[in-house]
Formats: C-alpha cells, sequence, structure tokens
C-alpha cells in the first residue's frame, strides 16, 4: 500500500493571485497514487462512456465523407473545386495554414513553457502534443491533394527519379516539404517519449495480458530507474531546445509562401512573426476547445485546473492584440510603403467584395478575446469554450482573407475575378476536421492524456513548498 | 457512298477505302476477326494519310513536274518527289465567304491540314487572316458535320442514302425540268465569288431558260450597290484605299472586322499609325455600337443608327456652306441637303469633320456601313466625289454580277413563288435559308411545302431537316474550287484532303443539275481557267496560279458619271427622327463569332470572347449603361424582353459603355437548334425578330424581365463594384499608355516616365549573359486593332483546347494570348484600348522561382520554357504571374475528342494532360523550325525568318518578334523606340515582350 | 524467500522520494556501484546523492546537428549547382539565402532523432524483459513507489550485510529478486 509520507493538503482554489507563493497546480486531496489513478482508469475503464462511442462515430463518418471527396478529387481533377485563373488558391492552402497553425501550441507548450519552467503545463502539455501531431497529419494533407497530378507529389522530396532531376531548392513550397515533415518527425519524438514512463505505468497496471504485451512494448521496458531518467531529462530538455526554434520556423516557413512571391498583400516582412503570432493564438483557442470538454467528461478538474484556463486565456489575449496589432501595422506600410497595388489590396480587403470575410476575422480574433481582461470570463469554461470557437473560426478567415482577397485583384485588372468555392471544397474542410476529431477521440481512449511522471514531479514540488 | 459514324472516326477517307469501310461484311468480319481492334482499323490510319498527301502534292504542283492524272492517289510504295514523311508543307487556296474570298496558305502535315494561315501575295489578306477564316480549319474536322446523305419523308432523321440512288431519283425529274424549260425549278444559293460556278449557273440557265437562280446572304451588303445605282445608275463596288487616306470618316461602319476587304484596310490603316514619321491619319467613327473601327478612332461619336444619315447630311451641309461645290451631275442634292440643318439631331463635333474633311481635300474617304439605306451610300459617294477624294482613297470598279437582283428581293420573290406554288424542285445550295432568312417570309413553312427538295449543306441543319435530300457539301478544304476576292483579284481552291464524308462541292453539284451527269471538280476548274489563262502555255500558266492561289491583277478601277435625279432619296433621309422614352431602335449585328450562324458549332470561335463585350457561347442585348439604368438592368445577364410588333423576344443584357442611348444591338447567328453538339442552345436566335422591311434595323420596346442568365465572360467578371472601377482607371493609364501625336512630337518618350521604374539599371542577383539568340516580341498599341486573330492563330498553332460556357465563366478559358480590352473617361461615350497580353518571358520570371520541381525554367536563349511532363500542377506559378498569362488544366479537356477531332492538332506541340499548367512558349516549336535547318546550313537566321503564330496572323502588324542580339532586326529597333515600355517593369521582372505606346491623333490636339 | 533460482539482487522500498535520497548517499557511501535507484518521475537531487556523472548525450547531439547543417546544404549546392543546373528567374545557381530554410530543417531533424534515440541507446532500451520487472511489488515504481536495487553482481554484495545496509538507510521491505 503506498503510504506516502506526505502530508495530504486538501487545496481547493489555486486562483488567488497572491504574487508571493506560486499558486499550486494540482488540486483536491492528492498524492502520486491518486494522480495515476486518475489518469489510467480513464484507458482502462472497460467501457468509454457512451459520449465516446457517439463522438466517435460521427467523427468517423465524417472522416469518411473527406475519403469520397478525395477520391473524387483525385479521380476527376482540381477542376472539382471552385479555382479559377488569378485565384489557384483558395480552401486548399487556407485548410493547409490553418491546421499547421493549430499544430503550433503543442510543441509550443511542452517545449517553451518546458524551457521557461512554467511548470502549469504538465496539466495540458499531453493532449496538446497529441493535438499537434493530429492537426499536422490534416494539415500535410492538403498540399498533398492540391496539386493537378497528385499522384507525382514524390517529386517534391528530393528523390531519385527517372528525369534525373532534382527539385528547385529555392521554391518556398519545397522548404514547407522540409519544415512541415521535419515538424511532424520532432512532434511524434516528442510526444512518443514524453509518454513513455507513463505507458509504463499502464503497463504496470494493467492486469490484461494482451494490454500488458502492447504497452509493455512501447514502453521500451522502462523501470523508472534513475540513471534513466537523468538521460531522460536531459534529452528532454535538449528536444525541448531544438523544438523551440523548430516551432517558430515552421510557421515562418509558411508565410514565406505568401511573403517571398510578389503577389501586393502576400509579399510583406512582417508575415514570418504575424504569422507565428497567429499560430500560437489558434493553436492555444484549440487546446481550450479541446480541454474544457475533457476535464468536465473524464474529471480531470484537479489535473486541468482553472488556473491553466486562466493562463491560456491571458496568452489568447496576449496573442490576439499581437494579430490585431499586425493587421493594422500591414495597413499602415501599405499606405507607407507609397507602393500603389499594395495600397489598393488592403483598401479591397476592408471594403471590396469580400469584406465580409475581414471583418469576420476582425472581429473573431480582435474583438473577441478583449472579454478576457474581466476575470469572471477568464473563469468561466463555457465563455472560454464560447471565445476560443470564434478565434479558430476568426484564424481560418485570416488565412481565406490573405490568400484570396490578395489574388482575387493583383495587378492587371483584366484578370479580376471572385471566388466560390464548390461544394467539394466544403465537404473537404469538415471533412478534415472528421479526421482530425477521430484521432484524438482514439488517443483519449487509448494514451494516458496528462503526463502523470510530470504532475507527479510538480506535486512533489508543491508539497515541498507547502512545508 | 455509306453514311459515316463520326465517333468511329469518319473512316472513308478516300474513295478506294469507302467501298472496303462501308461493306457491311467487311465491318463485321473486322469486328469477328479483332473484336478489340474493330474501331482503330476502321479508323483513318497515319498511312491513309500518307496517300492523300502524295495526293496533294501532286494536286498542289508545289513541286516542278509530274503528270499523273491528278485523281489518281498515289500508293505509299512511290513516295511522291519532294515529300518527306513528319514534314510541314503549306499549300495555297482561298476562302470565300458571303462571295468575297480571302488568300490562304494552309499548313498540311502528313496529309493532315493542321494551320490556316494568310496568302501574302492575295491583296485581300496579304498574309493575314481573321479569327473566322482560322476557324473553318476546326469546322472541316467538326464531327458533327453532315456523314452522309439521307433521303427525308416529311420529319425524321431520314434513310441513308448513296449518290447513285440520289442520281435514280434525281435523273427523271431533272429530265422533266428540261423538257419544261425549268419552269419549276428553283436554285436557291448563298453567295459564291466562284468563276467556276458562274459558268455552271450559265450553263444552267440555258439547259433551264425559265429556272431562277436565287442568291440570298443573311449578311447583305446590298446597301451600298443600290447606293451606287442610284448615284451612277449601275451598281458597282467601292473600293477604299485607307493609305492613301488622311482623314477617313466611318459612319456605322466598320472598315476592320465587317468588311470583305477588312484585312487590307487594316494593314494600309495600320502603316499610318505609326508615327515615328511625325505624319498619322485621323479616323472619325459615327456609329450605335461599338465596333474595332470605333475603338481604333481617334474620336468616335455614339449615335442611334438611324441618325447617322442625319449626321452625314449635316457634315455635307456645313461643306456646302464652307463653299464645297458638288460634282457634275449631283447639283441637285444641294437643297436635299440643306434640309437636314433643321433636323433636332446636332452636335459640335460634326463641324470639326466637316473641317477636317475640307482640309484633307483628296486625301479622305467617307464610308459608309451596310446598315445604312442606299441613299446615305450615294450622299457619301457624292461628297467623296465633291472633296476629290475620288480617284484616289476611294475607287469604283465593276460589278462582278450587275445582273443579279438584290438579296432582299430575290428572296422574297422566291418565297411569293413557293406560296404560288410555282415551285417543283427546290435546291438549295449551302447558306441555311429556313434559319437565317427574313422571319416574315415565312420560309421554312414554304420550303416544307416543295414536295422536291434538295439541301447540300456542310451541316445537316435547320435547313435540311425540312428538305427531301441532305446531301454533304464539301468542305473547301476538301474540294477544288475557286475564288474572287473584293478587288476581284482570281485564286484557286484546291483540297488539302479528301471529303471526310464523300461530300461533294455546290460546282459539283450545280454541274450534275446542268449536264445531269457528274464531273470532277478539278475538270470543272481547270475548263473555266482554260479560259482565263493563255491557251500558250496554259499548263505552266495553271501550275503558276495553283502554286501561287492567285492570278495576279484585280478589277480594273474606273471613274464613274453621276446620275441625275436622287435628290429626293436623300432629302428623305432628314426625315430619320430620334427615338426615344421607352421605343429603342433595334440594330441586328453580324457576330464575330458566329458569323451569320454557320459557325456556331466550331468551338474555337464560341469560346473567342468579343472583342468588345469579351462574352463568350452568347449574345446578349448591349445596352447603354444609362438605358441599362432606366430599364433596371443591374448586371451583365440580367434578362430583358423585346417587343416588336412581329412578335418579343427574351435574352440577357449586357451593359457596353459606348453603345448610342437608345439603341440596343444584338448579334446574329446565335441560338441554333441543329448547330451540333458545340452550337445548340448557345446564345438566343434573333433572326425571327427579323423581318424584310427591317432588314437591319427595327423599333422595339424593352423591359426587364426577371431572371437573370450566366453569361461567361473572359473580363469584367461579376459586377466590379465602384472601388474596383476607379483602381481599373488608375492601372490602364499605366498598361496602356497613351498620348496624342502632339504629346509624342514634343516628347517622345513619354510613356516610359509615366512610370518611375525604381532602378536605373533593371537589377538581378545573377546577371546572365544570353550571348546567342535572345527572342524578344514587340507589340504596337497604336496599331492593335483588338480583332483576336492571335488568339485563334495562337489556339490552332499550339493544340488549345475548348474548355466551355462553364469553365470559362468559371474563369479557366485557355487561350495562351489573350486581349485585354480597358475602357477610358465617359461611360456614355468612353475611348477604349486594347492590349494583347501574352507569356512576358520575363528574365526575372516570378513563376520559376516559386515551382518546387523546376516545371518552368529558362533556357540558353532566355526563353521561360514550360515543362509539361515535369509539372505536378501546384498552381504556385500561376499566382505569382503578375500578368496572370499562365492556363491551367484544371481537367482532361481533351476526354470528348473523336478520330477525326483529334486530327486538327499541329503534331509539333505536345497536348497537355490533366493538371498540367501551360502558357505561351514563344512558339518555340517554330523557332527550332527554322533554327535547325539553319544550323544544318551553317548560315544565321535572318530576322523575319521566325514568326508566332500570333505575330504571323495580325493584319495589323502589330507584333514583331525576332533576336533582340541581332542589331538589325526589327524587334530590336522596336524595343529601342522611345515610345517602347514594358509593362510592370516597375517590380524587375525585366520583361521579353515590351509595348509601343499607343498613339492618337485627335483633331486639334485634343483626345 | 529465496528460491532455487539464482539471486539477481536485492530491491528495497523507500517511504518516500526525500528517504530515497537518504537512501542512495548511504548506498554510495558503502561504495556500491552496481545499484540502481528507481521513482516515478525524476526526483531531484538524486543524481547527486548517486553521484551520476552528466551524459554526453549534449555532444552526441551537437555533432548531429553540425552534420545535418552540412549534408543540408551539400545536399542543395549538388542537386542545384551541381548534379543538374537550371536557370530559375535569373537567380544564381547556388544561393546561399535560399538555401537556410532547409538546412535548418535538417539540422534540426538530425540533432531530434539523435536526441530520441541516443537517449534510449545510451539507457539500454528496448528491454523488454528484466528482472526487477518480474517483481509484483516493484511494479508500484511507475506509480507512486520508491525503490533502490542493488545487484547481486557487485563485488561488495554479500546478501546479510547489503540487506542489512539497505535497512539502516530507511529501506523497507527487502525483498530477494531472481534472475
Amino acid at each position: 500500500m503506498g503510504v506516502a509520507a506526505i502530508d495530504r493538503r486538501d487545496v481547493r482554489d489555486n486562483l488567488g493571485d497572491d504574487p508571493g507563493r506560486r499558486a499550486p497546480l494540482v488540486l483536491g486531496k492528492h498524492d502520486n497514487a491518486t494522480i495515476t489513478d486518475k489518469v489510467c482508469r480513464i484507458v482502462e475503464m472497460p467501457k468509454p462512456p457512451k459520449a465516446w462511442y457517439v463522438a466517435f462515430g460521427i467523427a468517423l463518418t465524417v472522416t469518411g465523407v473527406l475519403g469520397a471527396m478525395l477520391a473524387y478529387l483525385i479521380s476527376t481533377g482540381v477542376g472539382v473545386w471552385g479555382l479559377n485563373k488569378p485565384i489557384a488558391w483558395g480552401f486548399d492552402i487556407t485548410n493547409f495554414v490553418f491546421w499547421v497553425g493549430i499544430g503550433h501550441a503543442g510543441t509550443l507548450i511542452s517545449a517553451i513553457l518546458y524551457l521557461f519552467r512554467q511548470n502549469w503545463r504538465t496539466g495540458i502539455n499531453r493532449f496538446a502534443e497529441a493535438m499537434t501531431i493530429f492537426a499536422v497529419i490534416c494539415a500535410g494533407m492538403f498540399p498533398g491533394i492540391h496539386t493537378g497530378r497528385a499522384w507525382l507529389d514524390y517529386w517534391l522530396f528530393p528523390l531519385p527519379n527517372q528525369m534525373a532531376m532534382w527539385p528547385n531548392f529555392r521554391s518556398p513550397l519545397l522548404w514547407d516539404v522540409f519544415a512541415v515533415s521535419t515538424y511532424m518527425t520532432v512532434s511524434i519524438c516528442f510526444w512518443y517519449m514524453g509518454m513513455i514512463p507513463d505507458l509504463a505505468t499502464i503497463r504496470d497496471r494493467t492486469t490484461s495480458k494482451l494490454k500488458g504485451a502492447i504497452y509493455g512494448i512501447f514502453a521500451l521496458g522502462w523501470r523508472g530507474s534513475n540513471r534513466h531518467w537523468h538521460r531522460y531529462e536531459r534529452a528532454y530538455l535538449l528536444l525541448a531546445a531544438i523544438a523551440t526554434p523548430l516551432v517558430l520556423s515552421v510557421h515562418s516557413v509558411v508565410s514565406f509562401d505568401f511573403a517571398t512571391s510578389m503577389m501586393p498583400g502576400w509579399h510583406a516582412t512582417i508575415f514570418p512573426p504575424y504569422f507565428v503570432a497567429g499560430a500560437i493564438f489558434g493553436g492555444f483557442a484549440m487546446v481550450l476547445v479541446l480541454a474544457v470538454p475533457c476535464r468536465q467528461w473524464f474529471g480531470l478538474k484537479d489535473l486541468i485546473t482553472p488556473r491553466h484556463l486562466e493562463n491560456m486565456c491571458k496568452i489568447l489575449l496576449a496573442t490576439g492584440m499581437m494579430v490585431g496589432y499586425a493587421y493594422a501595422i500591414e495597413f499602415f506600410i501599405s499606405w507607407y510603403s507609397g507602393n500603389p497595388a499594395e495600397g489598393f489590396v488592403f483598401i479591397n480587403r476592408a471594403f471590396g467584395p469580400y469584406a465580409w470575410a475581414y471583418w469576420t476575422m476582425v472581429f473573431c480574433n480582435v474583438a473577441t478575446p478583449q472579454v478576457f481582461w474581466s476575470r469572471r470570463a477568464r473563469q468561466n469554461p463555457w465563455i472560454i469554450f464560447g471565445v476560443a470557437i470564434c478565434v479558430n473560426v476568426g484564424m481560418w478567415f485570416e488565412r481565406f482573407v490573405i490568400i484570396v482577397t490578395s489574388l482575387h485583384r493583383d495587378f492587371l485588372p483584366s484578370s479580376w475575378n471572385m471566388y466560390f468555392p464548390t461544394w467539394v471544397e466544403v465537404t473537404t474542410l469538415v471533412g478534415s476536421f472528421g479526421l482530425f476529431f477521430t484521432l484524438f477521440l482514439l488517443f483519449l481512449r487509448f494514451l494516458p492524456m496528462v503526463a502523470m511522471a510530470e504532475v507527479k514531479a510538480v506535486l512533489q514540488k508543491q508539497h515541498h513548498e507547502a512545508r | 457512298m455509306p453514311p459515316l459514324d463520326p465517333k468511329s472516326g469518319g473512316r472513308a477517307l478516300w474513295r478506294s477505302l469507302d467501298d472496303l469501310a462501308g461493306d457491311k461484311a467487311f465491318q463485321d468480319a473486322v469486328g469477328r476477326e479483332f473484336p478489340l481492334y474493330a474501331d482503330e482499323m476502321l479508323a483513318p490510319s497515319r498511312r491513309e494519310f500518307l496517300m492523300l498527301m502524295g495526293a496533294s502534292v501532286a494536286l498542289a504542283g508545289m513541286t516542278a513536274c509530274r503528270r499523273w492524272p491528278v485523281e489518281n492517289i498515289v500508293p505509299f510504295s512511290h513516295r511522291p518527289e519532294g515529300y518527306v514523311p513528319g514534314e510541314r508543307l503549306q499549300f495555297a487556296t482561298s476562302y470565300d465567304r458571303n462571295g468575297a474570298a480571302i488568300g490562304l496558305l494552309v499548313s498540311s502535315f502528313d496529309g493532315r491540314p493542321i494551320k490556316i494561315e494568310g496568302n501574302p501575295l492575295h491583296p485581300m489578306s496579304l498574309g493575314a487572316t481573321d479569327p473566322i477564316a482560322q476557324g473553318t480549319l476546326l469546322q472541316m474536322y467538326d464531327p458533327d458535320r453532315s456523314t452522309g446523305l439521307f433521303e427525308r419523308a416529311g420529319q425524321g432523321e431520314g434513310t441513308p442514302r448513296t449518290w447513285d440512288e440520289f442520281a435514280v431519283w434525281a435523273e427523271p425529274i431533272l429530265a422533266r425540268h428540261k423538257a419544261s424549260g425549268g419552269a419549276g425549278l428553283r436554285i436557291l444559293a448563298e453567295p459564291s465569288s466562284s468563276p467556276t460556278l458562274l459558268a455552271q449557273k450559265k450553263r444552267l440557265e440555258s439547259v433551264y431558260p425559265q429556272a431562277v437562280w436565287v442568291e440570298w446572304d443573311p449578311l447583305t451588303r446590298d446597301a451600298e450597290r443600290e447606293g451606287a445605282r442610284l448615284a451612277f445608275g449601275r451598281p458597282l463596288r467601292r473600293h477604299l484605299d485607307l493609305g492613301k487616306a488622311d482623314v477617313v470618316l466611318a459612319l456605322d461602319a466598320d472598315l476592320f472586322m465587317d468588311d470583305p476587304a477588312g484585312l487590307s484596310h487594316t494593314r494600309a490603316w495600320a502603316r499610318r499609325r505609326k508615327g515615328e514619321d511625325g505624319v498619322m491619319n485621323r479616323v472619325w467613327a459615327v456609329e450605335a455600337g461599338y465596333s474595332l473601327t470605333g475603338a481604333s478612332a481617334d474620336h468616335r461619336i455614339p449615335v442611334q443608327s438611324a441618325l447617322v444619315p442625319v449626321a452625314l447630311g449635316r457634315i455635307a451641309a456645313r461643306m456646302l456652306r464652307s463653299g464645297l461645290t458638288l460634282s457634275a451631275g449631283c447639283e441637285g442634292l444641294r437643297e436635299a441637303i440643306e434640309r437636314f440643318e433643321s433636323h433636332a439631331f446636332d452636335d459640335p463635333r460634326l463641324d470639326t469633320i466637316a473641317a477636317d474633311l475640307l482640309a484633307a481635300r483628296g486625301r479622305g474617304a467617307i464610308a459608309v456601313g451596310p446598315r445604312q439605306p442606299a441613299a446615305a451610300h450615294a450622299l457619301a459617294m457624292a461628297l467623296d466625289a465633291a472633296l476629290g477624294n475620288s480617284g484616289n482613297a476611294v475607287t469604283y470598279a465593276d460589278d462582278p454580277e450587275p445582273a443579279r437582283p438584290g438579296h432582299l428581293e430575290a428572296i422574297a420573290k422566291l418565297a411569293s413563288d413557293l406560296s404560288a406554288g410555282l415551285v417543283e424542285t427546290l435546291v438549295i445550295l449551302g447558306g441555311n435559308p429556313a434559319f437565317d432568312a427574313p422571319a416574315d417570309l415565312d420560309l421554312a413553312k414554304r420550303i416544307g411545302s416543295v414536295s422536291q427538295t434538295i439541301r447540300v449543306g456542310l451541316y445537316d441543319d435547320e435547313t435540311s431537316s425540312l428538305c427531301r435530300w441532305q446531301l454533304p457539301e464539301a468542305h473547301y478544304l476538301e474540294a477544288w474550287g475557286d475564288a474572287r476576292g473584293w478587288d476581284g483579284t482570281a485564286g484557286v481552291v484546291q483540297p488539302l484532303i479528301e471529303p471526310l464524308y464523300g461530300g461533294r462541292s455546290a460546282i459539283e453539284i450545280a454541274a450534275y443539275l446542268a449536264a445531269g451527269a457528274w464531273t470532277p471538280g478539278y475538270e470543272l476548274v481547270r475548263t473555266t481557267w482554260s479560259t482565263r489563262l493563255p491557251a500558250a502555255g496554259f499548263e505552266k500558266a495553271w501550275r503558276r496560279v495553283v502554286h501561287d492561289g492567285i492570278e495576279a491583277g484585280a478589277a480594273p478601277a474606273l471613274t464613274p458619271v453621276f446620275a441625275a435625279g436622287w435628290g429626293g432619296e436623300v432629302a428623305r433621309l432628314a426625315e430619320a427622327r430620334q427615338l426615344g422614352g421607352d421605343a429603342m431602335e433595334l440594330l441586328f449585328a453580324k457576330s464575330s463569332a458566329v458569323h451569320d450562324g454557320r459557325f456556331a458549332n466550331c468551338g474555337w470561335l464560341v469560346e473567342l470572347p468579343d472583342p468588345m463585350t469579351k462574352l463568350t457561347w452568347d449574345n446578349a442585348a448591349l445596352l447603354s449603361p444609362s438605358d441599362a439604368e432606366a430599364l433596371g438592368v443591374k448586371a451583365i445577364g440580367d434578362l430583358v424582353t423585346m417587343s416588336l410588333p412581329g412578335g418579343s423576344l427574351v435574352l440577357p443584357a449586357f451593359i457596353l459603355p459606348g453603345q448610342a442611348k437608345g439603341s440596343v444591338t444584338v448579334n446574329l447567328g446565335w441560338g441554333r437548334s441543329r448547330a451540333g453538339r458545340v452550337g445548340n442552345g448557345a446564345g438566343v436566335d434573333a433572326y425571327p425578330l427579323r423581318t424584310a422591311a427591317s432588314l437591319w434595323r427595327a423599333e422595339a420596346k424593352l423591359a426587364r424581365t426577371p431572371g437573370s442568365a450566366m453569361l461567361a465572360t473572359t473580363q469584367d467578371h461579376w459586377v466590379v463594384d465602384t472601388l474596383g472601377r476607379k483602381e481599373e482607371q488608375v492601372r490602364a493609364e499605366e498598361l496602356i499608355r497613351t498620348g496624342t501625336l502632339a504629346e509624342y512630337r514634343a516628347k517622345p518618350e513619354f510613356a516610359r516616365e509615366m512610370v518611375e521604374v525604381p532602378h536605373a539599371a533593371p537589377i538581378s542577383t545573377y546577371p546572365i549573359e544570353y550571348n546567342g539568340h535572345k527572342w524578344g516580341m514587340a507589340i504596337d498599341l497604336s496599331s492593335c486593332i483588338g480583332c483576336a486573330a492571335c488568339s485563334i492563330a495562337c489556339q490552332a498553332e499550339n493544340n488549345i483546347p475548348v474548355v466551355g460556357r462553364k469553365e470559362t465563366w468559371r474563369g479557366r478559358d485557355m487561350q495562351w494570348i489573350r486581349v485585354d480590352r480597358y475602357f477610358e473617361g465617359d461611360p456614355e461615350s468612353p475611348g477604349l484600348a486594347f492590349q494583347p497580353m501574352t507569356c512576358h518571358q520575363c528574365e526575372n520570371a516570378p513563376c520559376e522561382q516559386v515551382c518546387p520541381v523546376a516545371a518552368t525554367v529558362h533556357d540558353h536563349e532566355g526563353l521561360n520554357v514550360m515543362v509539361y511532363n515535369r509539372c505536378v500542377g501546384t498552381r504556385y506559378c500561376s499566382n505569382n504571374c503578375p500578368y496572370k498569362v499562365r492556363r491551367f488544366n484544371y481537367f482532361n479537356n481533351h476526354k470528348h475528342e473523336t478520330a477525326v477531332s483529334m486530327m486538327v492538332y499541329n503534331p509539333e506541340v505536345t497536348v497537355r494532360m490533366r493538371g498540367v499548367m501551360e502558357k505561351c512558349s514563344y512558339c518555340v516549336q517554330r523557332i527550332n523550325a527554322v533554327k535547325i535547318p539553319a544550323k544544318n546550313a551553317g548560315r544565321p537566321i535572318s530576322d523575319g525568318e521566325v514568326v508566332p503564330a500570333c505575330a504571323q496572323v495580325c493584319p495589323a502588324e502589330a507584333i514583331a518578334f525576332g533576336d533582340l542580339n541581332d542589331p538589325h532586326s526589327r524587334v530590336r529597333a522596336l524595343h529601342d523606340d522611345a515610345r517602347c515600355y514594358g509593362v510592370l517593369e516597375e517590380i524587375n521582372t525585366r520583361p521579353r515582350t515590351r509595348y509601343l505606346a499607343r498613339l492618337r491623333n485627335p483633331a486639334e490636339g485634343k483626345a | 524467500m529465496a528460491g532455487d533460482r539464482k539471486l539477481w539482487g536485492l530491491v528495497a522500498e523507500f517511504r518516500s522520494a526525500d528517504d530515497l535520497i537518504r537512501g542512495a548517499a548511504a548506498v554510495r557511501e558503502a561504495g556500491y556501484t552496481r545499484w540502481d535507484a528507481h521513482a516515478p518521475f525524476p526526483v531531484h537531487g538524486l543524481d547527486d546523492a548517486m553521484g551520476i556523472k552528466s551524459t554526453i548525450l549534449p555532444w552526441l547531439v551537437l555533432g548531429a546537428g553540425l552534420t545535418g547543417c552540412s549534408l543540408g546544404f551539400l545536399m542543395q549546392w549538388w542537386m542545384n549547382a551541381v548534379d543538374y543546373r537550371f536557370v530559375i528567374g535569373g537567380k544564381p545557381f547556388n544561393s546561399l539565402p535560399t538555401d537556410i530554410p532547409v538546412m535548418f530543417e535538417v539540422t534540426v531533424l538530425f540533432a531530434a532523432l539523435t536526441a530520441f534515440s541516443a537517449m534510449i541507446i545510451l539507457n539500454g532500451l528496448p528491454r523488454l524483459a528484466h528482472p526487477l520487472l518480474r517483481n509484483a511489488r516493484f511494479r508500484r515504481a511507475t506509480d507512486d513507489a520508491f525503490f533502490i536495487s542493488i545487484e547481486a553482481s557487485d563485488p561488495r554484495f554479500d546478501v546479510a550485510e547489503t540487506e542489512q545496509l539497505l535497512r539502516a538507510s530507511g529501506g523497507t521491505l527487502v525483498e530477494w529478486v531472481e534472475a
């Protein structure tokens, strides 16, 4: 029986912002055993709650629709989308940038907050990382299918081919290929490595032989040896240190797709920081969208505490304002640069035929987060949830605005045109969400969604400080 | 000959194969033997073409003396001398359209004609062509053509027949007519300039003295002919030499596009627009609809068509007041002219025109359009004579058929004869009268009432469906014939390929009707020419004519004497009243795409944007912005109803700035019901509103009808909001830099200084030296008339697909070279400028750096080459192209090709697959076609040897192409010209295609 | 409880992380070399207590990163400027600025993969079968219990003495672990 010598103090609230002492990150009467229990029970329960089945059923169906759309697209041609001469990119690349953006919060939380010793990350980093990976899978899909001859996509990789040709490394699209695939790989390493001790925990608790074998294999025979912990921590720190610039680079590279082109509205030096801020913004919003219901349904309120939510709200507020600043500065520069084409693009964004999209974006991304100035809003999960949804919508529209409104009226008025997505494009977008949630629900069911080992470490510290 | 299924590829391509392919037993045998390959075996093989090829060469007399009987198809075992398989050969021929021909050179590849170009020797084409002449190539390969003989009892598809069966049916009937002197025989033909056909006509007249040969042309130009009859007492042809005209007044006349001599007019006009020599001609246009001439004019006055004669009258009056004396015979006109002074309509600019014409006595010309009444033409002729323009820019020649009655008169007579039951047998040679005859004549019903009707036509169309017999007509590229240009120059029409569907030409049919036996077209033509050419050395002369395509020598000019006593006619012009309120004048116009309707099934033409509206796949009611507003027409495509006494019509409206207030133009020839897969249901048929009384102009009431149609334009998609329109104005000035002659004289390089280019010397991170050839292009915006001949030439040369209405509506049109059109100034009376836009082959190409797979790269001559088989289709290059000249294959655009329609492809250009980007290549295949032989011969390439399709076809010589490294090349000189500027140079793309600023020559220097 | 099977070593449970640290210090004092401490989470101060000297892993990562960087550059230079050159938008065949993004990504990729795999390999993982994992009680090492294990192969190992040492240093419930 686990006789934990530490006194079990019951912590109720961790919102008393007393700057003097760090607020506790784990609530309720908890010791290591109860934490293990709380997290593992979700994985161990013989049958998940009905809600899970319903959600999974829906997600899986939508994924099926996605499959059908892709089949139709690739068998018929990109023409099934609403693209045309000036507007050769529409939903496809919009969705790509949107999902990549979502995919930033996870590694960011794991890496940057880890480097900054922000211990409150421990509650959320695990499924934030999972979210990252699934989002990047969705993101990676779009550039793959948007090409006219998708079956030749492998030409984008530096592989020997029958033409004895190599890709063109001057193209931002090629940088994307490297950035996104690297990001994918590193994120998976990060995620898996963080999970090894927890997988061992499940292995050691399970009674089923099969489960034991499977989790055992993935746990790699971890036995909590401190000599292992030593290298493990060092490697984790290094991964964090490497992943941090990587996170920043990925969305910078994505922004190069636009920044290095000639199109007015794309050709802007502000893009890399602007995109990264946007990515963090959107990413955290998505974390909240997932965290709020999860802690509710799986009884993790003690581990994902109001404090966690509040911190993320503050980040939303901050990054939201950065994004707003970027919107403003874009306008200023377009005027200040004295480049007429540039100037027109921005006037046209705000007052042209796509003004509705532009103002939707501004409202969702700049206006709504302002409610977080109020503490009550920061502490009401459902307000948080609503705002987070808003921000996700806004961030999608930001990409749509950047791509479509810049293209639809470029240099020569003779080729100006409008872009109307077809049902195929819309369904594909919806389908990508299906894929995302399918993967995420599987994760919730079979993998520890909170980093137990880390929480225990934090708990340890917390008790020490309490002494 | 058996009927052919076009889908299986027009099997029977040459006679000796016919029987084989047609033989049921044989087909079954094939089916049994090779069930899988039956189609292929019956489809035309390359080898068959090569055999035909031999024939064509022999016929063409390209290579010195060969003397086998021309109808023989040379077995491949004896390859004709001088013919190398896979080599492009050109043959001269002529294309007759509405009774006036232009000379052509047709490129043939292993027996397949694949490209039509103008014959430089022919004065009516001078090496150029128009879109329609080029479209005839696709027409010949049209799988929807009439594929065989059909006999119809009443309605229905009819039963397939052979020519022999037809003969069996026809012989007794012809015999009967012979006996009765042909009383009940009528022949309804489309106008033709063929001397041979004329000869057959004469033979028919001798065999059937009482038979009547009726000629009908829906786009008749008889008004001018009648004008001459009025002025001089006899029909004459009026010729303009714009090269001799300093001041041209075009009254409702499109001298460039809607004129049988349009190509030569364009050439002559364009040569006077350069400005280098400091002298330019000046064109005044007074017209209702916006024509190409109006667009290139220095001044354009939008006026209701009905008031154009009044404008002319007022100009005349002013000239008389300023002391112009009318020439002998016209004195009687004076008081008639003075009556115009009191007319309600006036415009201050008319004074300027009068003054301008007076100042340019003997160096001017007054042109009146075919839509105007005869008297207006006569008046113009009188004024030209008084001004001394006659004999200089304006000349007259004899009408080739002075005896011919007017088209309208003739068809009206036929209609009455039909209803009077005087007609037993009606032979319809070509045309499509049931579709395009004046509605009130109700010809369709009346043709149906005749028992013996024989229709000879390219298509099984509206008229054929009413006739007992449908005989497939041989396309002019399939048969022998001859034709005369508008100026009288005669030329030979020689076949480029055996009739795809066993058709026979009009002359063969006519000869058959006269003789009751078939004579090969070749014999008929030769016989005619044996009378034209000297008997001594006929063979040599004949071969020369076949080779050159023409017999030099136009109809001699003459100086006619005015008849008296037609002042009354002129005076009546002054009674024209201005329409207002809800009554508008409805103008019928020739369609720049489908002509009179005969090209409704030609994809190239149907998808070719109209020069003014940029509308494809449809016609519309063209309204001036103010009228549109009054009617409540908000966007293009909004439906309007036109009500006339004769009936009403609902059609989509199109708001066209510059359309005269109170007049609405509708293009004819659309809305065909039996055109074929392309043409059926495209557009709205306006012929039903057209009556004999109102052939060109009717009074109509317009009203907005709920609903809107999807119109596919290639420019100004959707309504451009005020914000966008303002910006468009600003940009247009920088894209098409325009100056007046005065400004140019003052500062020749004005264009360069209009936009500030940041870098004194264009910077590049990697200055590449192009030391070999350095291809470049220069486009002179002063002479471009926007006819879009270049677009079609490019389409034919580069195998560019037709994508259809919906795709065009989406904005996925594929033409590699497009003609951008920008309006300037007041929407009611705007100026208009054209700018051909194609790949600029930028040296710092933005498209290249963004392609991840390097599918578009530069070659050592600085061409921006597109590597189709490397392209994966990210479309990033298109996004990053500032000129938006890249075209993407969103679908497989060749899915519906048939064995026949595929024959039109140029084998030297890849046919692009789905998901691949494509664009202008400066016709790299043509560059190499010159480079390689030159290299083999070890000689340098001389300037003008390499000519891309667009430059070759341009009637205005607006496009120059060549080697920028050659100091003496024309393009080099133009790039160094003071007027030369690059579009979007300021973003440092370093384009290889540059433009020469547009010069205008307004009176008193004001634009 | 010693069975007929060969003894692998001894394992003792400790009440808390702090006890574990104390125990580890004691074992180290005693001069044992083949022993280890086990905790459900990395315990601070335990490394010093056990006298673990820091790993060479960072140097491996650094090396990998540098290799990746240079490989990234060489690849681009060889592919675009040597093996198959094309003139792209008037840019040099080998333009360093455009190479940087890919160089960076390859650097990160190599470094990250090395950090990950080096951790596994240096830890002698994966090792799916281990005497300790067969011990029922020891399973809680990944839950909430703390252990010290001393291997029988240790030169200073002596069943009685070692067991005594473990108890003395605060270990409860010392158990024999069979190989």
